[in-house]
């Protein structure tokens, strides 16, 4: 397991780092089943990375492996680093409980699925900004002046929202809402684990207008955790693929959605209904994806990939590097592009244009 | 096979009165307009699919196609009958309300909850055959339910029909609530969101057993998606029409290529905007003025989209557009009538 | 939790073949089988894997079995039939002892079981019954139907219990078990109605529930093929609270002598013991207040343990688990639920 992070760690160095993390395991019986499985991954300072993965793939416990948030009687291993910008390097792993609540939120903050239930009914969206600003020691005037700064930069009426509870609001309103608190403190790196899953297309679209607005504006490196690719792919500045609770795939937004090398990247991209792409060509992927406790030998992936043969079966395929910045945990990564054609690909071919028409497009 | 649609829905209205006030001493009813005056035909073996945000009414116009929820206002016609009064006995066309409610049936969006629990597979499939064929003896409805299973894709069947429904995963619930729906043999079936909460692999699935039972059930379909995507496949490939709705209006409705490439109302194009594609082509600003839906008690006046509507003018505040039509697609908006004054009234700005 | 996905669709043409139906023709020996596996080799399972079942279980049985093989075999208490105020473990022949009437302990404990057990039988039959055919009733079909029900069972439990109990016994003066059973429940119901009748309404909107609506299927088998099923687990737990408030009530009341000491009970004993036999004055009598308050705290004890332990058997998830149908996979993360519009 030790050989496929070496690997990664040089195909996948990035400028900057603001977080590292290296093998890092999650179990929940004591190491005979994994639901993060040996996962090395550097995420850039001021980028906007995309983690894709059905459910069941383990990309909610990447996002909580980041702070430290496994739920118990999980147990995290590895070595997972935070460097912030002002040259401070700490290891997650080893921070002490006070210190681990400082981080969070101060310098690593998370948005949850679900807005309702981050939010206390009782309290006014103002109380739990009082309350984030005094619980980590800072001062609230000039915090709710951020507060108000930020929900502005939101869409959202300021002095409306923050006197009203929870309940008041529209779903739309209340995850908007909980950005803004996330953000409250400043953070270096803001998590969000399918912060726009219950929302209308209209909204999630308008939130990922806004959360591009606010990368901009506040200098944020930010990790989006999501099911669907084509919601993360206009946002994203690099993508990662999770499939049976390992990394499979990982590089810019561009190179995975017009030469996806992975074969399971491939088959995702062409199953999933989107505009663009011709509507015969569309094909679900046959079979089903693994359970922990029942991960095949070798490649998790091989019982339905067309490519498959007695190598993928045997031993876990290590990253290949495809271009400068893109690799795949695939042996046949090269033939996975030519023997799996995407559906859109004449789309792309001119240059990334787009086909159809439409106003807004 | 008669040229009369299955469902004839005319200027139907469904609101819902919220009383608010203290210990009932309110100072206003607060009345819901859930749905507004929609008309809309469902044909035989036809695809409509519905679209639009939360709040915009599809669910309830959906329910209130298949008759669980009584329209408030306008008429809800089965085969040229209008079914409430059929189920009201005020109706002397020999139809008979049972025939109509099994004829209408459901698949709901939650996988999990829309299986009783402690029933096995076998038992909530004979439950529709009881209804429609109840002469058959049990073990003629296993082998049907046999049958079906098997050509769902649940195989061995004997092996699934004993099984409750935790035993399953979601896909393969989903699955056994459509065979339920098709066993009552319906006319039309309404999809709530059937495929919103399966995983995205396979959804496409899902919606290709939907349309290839379609034929051999001879059954429309009433499909409920805040997906455009989604409807896209759905009603393009089932042959039917997309209908967009905002706050309780049916505002466009057309042929799913014809309404996505060409899109004749300002919302949606608003819509498609908002669809995610692969193009990573920028998507552009926001083009509507305001991200929040209005509240719908107090929808806004004459043309309900102008509050954010990008092609907004004055007159849209003043009148509500008609239904225009135009090759196919029907859109209620004045920029589809070159003569109307919307060209000579003012931009709406904020 | 959620297994993932088996089998992929086929891709021909359907329709229904008219095959002979004989592929699949259901046995006697099918049926036979079905029956014990569901409704006695299942939950038995599942009974048996928690230890308070076992225990709650094994002590109702275990009453059960005295009130029936040993009422049956067990001689019938008599004056004079053993030696006078033997203390308990004296005689083996008298284990636990006789009265000052000569009467053997043991046999008035057994020959008293059964009607206490036809009693308490009665009591919570009559009580959840009742209760779950008017919550569910009220639930279900709401509307004026909900609020006559709804007033109904408010009078019941405004009425105080115990007096209306004493009057009507005393005015009625039952013998039989049954009917002095049913007496003592005579406004238990009323709670245990209002707590059916709101989960009912909880139930009611259910999608499976909206589904059979859709369906055409009656109202009367709605209620009993989707709702109360998922009702059982509070049910049952409130029949076997119910029986223990019937042995409290009964024992209490042949106590104060309200019922009539004709038949046999734990009460009497306890009644006869203090009043008759100066039981509480001396410690050579105490035997004969402990060892019927004894049986009734280990009744009482068995139902209770029960009672905890039952809603597990109407968990089908468990039931399948126990029996080795299913195995169970790691939780994975959930697929988001999109909340639609109206």
């Amino acid at each position: 397991m030790a050989a496929e992070g070496t690997q990664q760690q040089s195909a996948l160095d990035v400028d900057d780092p603001v977080i590292r993390m290296r093998n890092a395991d999650v179990t929940f019986d004591g190491g005979e089943s994994y639901v993060l499985d040996d996962v090395s991954v550097d995420i850039d300072r001021n980028e906007i990375v995309g983690i894709v993965g059905e459910s069941g793939s383990g990309k909610s416990m990447l996002a909580s492996a980041m702070l430290d948030a496994i739920p118990d009687p999980g147990v995290l291993t590895g070595k997972i680093e935070y460097l912030a910008e002002d040259g401070r390097e700490i290891d997650v792993l080893e921070l002490s409980k006070e210190e681990l609540r400082q981080m969070r939120w101060e310098d690593v903050s998370m948005v949850f699925q679900g807005a309702m239930s981050s939010f206390n009914p009782t309290m006014s969206i103002k109380g739990h900004f009082v309350e984030t600003l005094k619980a980590h020691d800072y001062e609230v005037e000039p915090g709710i002046e951020r507060a108000h700064e930020l929900l502005e930069d939101l869409y959202l009426e300021p002095e409306r929202v923050l006197n009203s509870y929870p309940h008041e609001l529209s779903g739309g309103m209340q995850q908007r809402a909980l950005i803004a608190l996330s953000l409250v403190l400043e953070p270096e790196v803001l998590v969000m684990d399918e912060p726009t899953a219950a929302l209308d297309l209209l909204m999630q679209r308008s939130i990922l207008m806004l959360l591009r607005d606010l990368q901009d504006k506040y200098d944020l490196t930010m990790v989006f955790i999501t099911h669907d690719l084509p919601l993360v792919a206009a946002l994203a500045d690099r993508l990662s693929v999770m499939y049976a609770f390992k990394l499979v795939e990982i590089g810019p937004t561009e190179e995975i959605v017009g030469h996806a090398a992975h074969p399971y990247t491939r088959a995702l991209l062409n199953s999933t209904p989107n505009l663009d792409a011709p509507l015969e060509d569309m094909r679900p992927i046959e079979g089903q994806s693994p359970a922990p406790i029942n991960l095949p030998s070798g490649c998790a992936y091989h019982p339905r990939c067309p490519l498959a043969d007695d190598q993928c079966r045997s031993a876990v395929p290590d990253f290949e590097q495809t271009t400068q910045d893109h690799a795949a945990a695939c042996y046949h990564w090269e033939d996975s592009i030519d023997q799996i054609p995407l559906n859109y690909e004449e789309m792309l071919d001119d240059d990334g244009g787009s086909q159809t028409d439409g106003d807004y497009v | 096979m008669s040229n009369q649609p299955v469902l004839s829905l005319e200027n139907v209205e469904v609101h819902f009165e919220n009383q608010r006030g203290f210990l009932g001493f309110g100072e206003e009813d607060e009345t819901v307009r859930a749905v507004d005056g929609v008309t809309i035909d469902i044909e035989e073996r036809d695809v409509v699919s519905l679209i639009g945000e939360s709040g915009c009414g599809k669910t309830t116009l959906g329910k209130t196609c298949i008759g669980l929820q009584r329209p408030t206002g306008g008429s809800v016609k089965y085969r040229g009958e209008d079914m409430w009064d059929v189920r009201d006995g005020k109706s002397d066309s020999g139809l008979d309300w049972d025939e109509i409610r099994q004829s209408l049936q459901i698949i709901h969006q939650d996988p999990g909850a829309s299986l009783n629990p402690n029933r096995r597979l076998v038992s909530i499939l004979s439950e529709p055959l009881r209804q429609v064929s109840p002469d058959l003896s049990k073990g003629e409805k296993r082998e049907r339910i046999y049958q079906l299973l098997e050509h769902v894709g649940m195989n061995p069947a004997a092996d699934f029909a004993e099984r409750y429904p935790h035993q399953l995963s979601g896909g393969e619930q989903q699955r056994v609530a459509l065979c339920r729906a098709l066993l009552m043999n319906p006319d039309v079936i309404l999809a709530d969101e059937a495929i919103s909460a399966l995983d995205v692999s396979l959804r496409v699935e899902m919606m290709d057993l939907m349309l290839d039972l379609q034929e051999e059930f001879d059954t429309s379909y009433v499909f409920i998606s805040h997906d455009l995507s989604n409807a896209r496949y759905f009603t393009e490939h089932g042959d039917g029409k997309i209908g967009v709705m905002y706050l309780g209006e049916l505002v466009e409705t057309g042929p799913a290529e014809q309404l996505i490439n060409d899109p004749k109302h300002p919302y949606t194009k608003v819509l498609r905007w908002a669809t995610p594609d692969l193009s990573l082509q920028e998507a552009g600003d926001m083009p509507m003025r305001k991200i929040d839906i209005p509240d719908p008690i107090n929808p806004p006046s004459g043309c309900r989209f102008h509050t954010r509507c990008p092609e907004a003018r004055e007159v849209c505040k003043r009148e509500t557009p008609d239904t225009y039509q135009i090759n196919g697609q029907q859109a209620a908006c004045f920029r589809r009538d070159e003569s109307h004054e919307y060209w000579d009234s003012p931009e709406l700005m904020d | 939790m959620k297994r993932t996905d088996s089998g992929s669709v086929s891709g021909t043409d359907f329709s229904f073949e008219k095959g002979s139906a004989s592929n699949v023709e259901i046995t006697w020996n099918d049926r036979l089988r079905d029956f014990w596996e569901e409704f006695i080799y299942k939950p038995g399972l599942v009974a048996w894997d928690d230890w308070r079942t076992r225990i709650g279980l094994t002590i109702t049985l275990f009453f059960v079995f005295i009130g029936t093989a040993g009422a049956y075999f067990y001689p019938e208490p008599a004056t004079n039939q053993a030696p006078r105020s033997l203390q308990p473990f004296e005689n083996m022949n008298h284990m636990l002892g006789t009265t000052p009437l000569g009467e053997d302990v043991l046999s008035k404990i057994i020959h008293a079981t059964p009607d206490i057990l036809m009693m308490i039988t009665s009591g919570a039959v009559w009580a959840t019954g009742l209760a779950v055919l008017i919550g569910v009733l009220a639930g279900y079909k709401g509307g004026t139907t909900d609020r006559i029900l709804t007033g109904l069972s408010d009078v019941a439990m405004s009425i105080p219990g115990l007096p209306l109990i004493m009057v009507l016994l005393v005015s009625i003066e039952p013998s039989n078990p049954l009917v002095i059973g049913a007496i003592i429940t005579i406004n238990y119901w009323a709670g245990l109605g209002r707590g059916l009748r709101s989960q009912v309404l909880t139930l009611r909107d259910e999608p499976y529930v909206e589904a059979s609506r859709t369906m055409g299927v009656g109202t009367l088998r709605i209620m009993f093929k989707d709702i109360i099923p998922n009702l059982m687990p509070f049910v049952l737990v409130n029949f076997v609270h119910a029986a223990r408030y019937v042995i409290f009530q009964a024992v209490g009341l042949y106590f104060i002598g309200i019922l009539p000491s004709s038949t046999s009970n734990w009460g009497i004993l306890l009644n006869q013991a203090v009043n008759q036999y100066g039981a509480l004055f001396s410690l050579s009598g105490a035997y004969l207040v402990f060892i019927p308050t004894l049986a009734i705290l280990l009744l009482t004890l068995g139902l209770i343990l029960l009672a905890q332990g039952t809603d597990r058997i109407f968990n089908p998830r468990v039931r399948t688990r126990l029996a080795g149908e299913s195995e169970s996979t790691e939780d994975g993360d959930t697929e988001p639920v999109v909340t639609g519009g109206i």
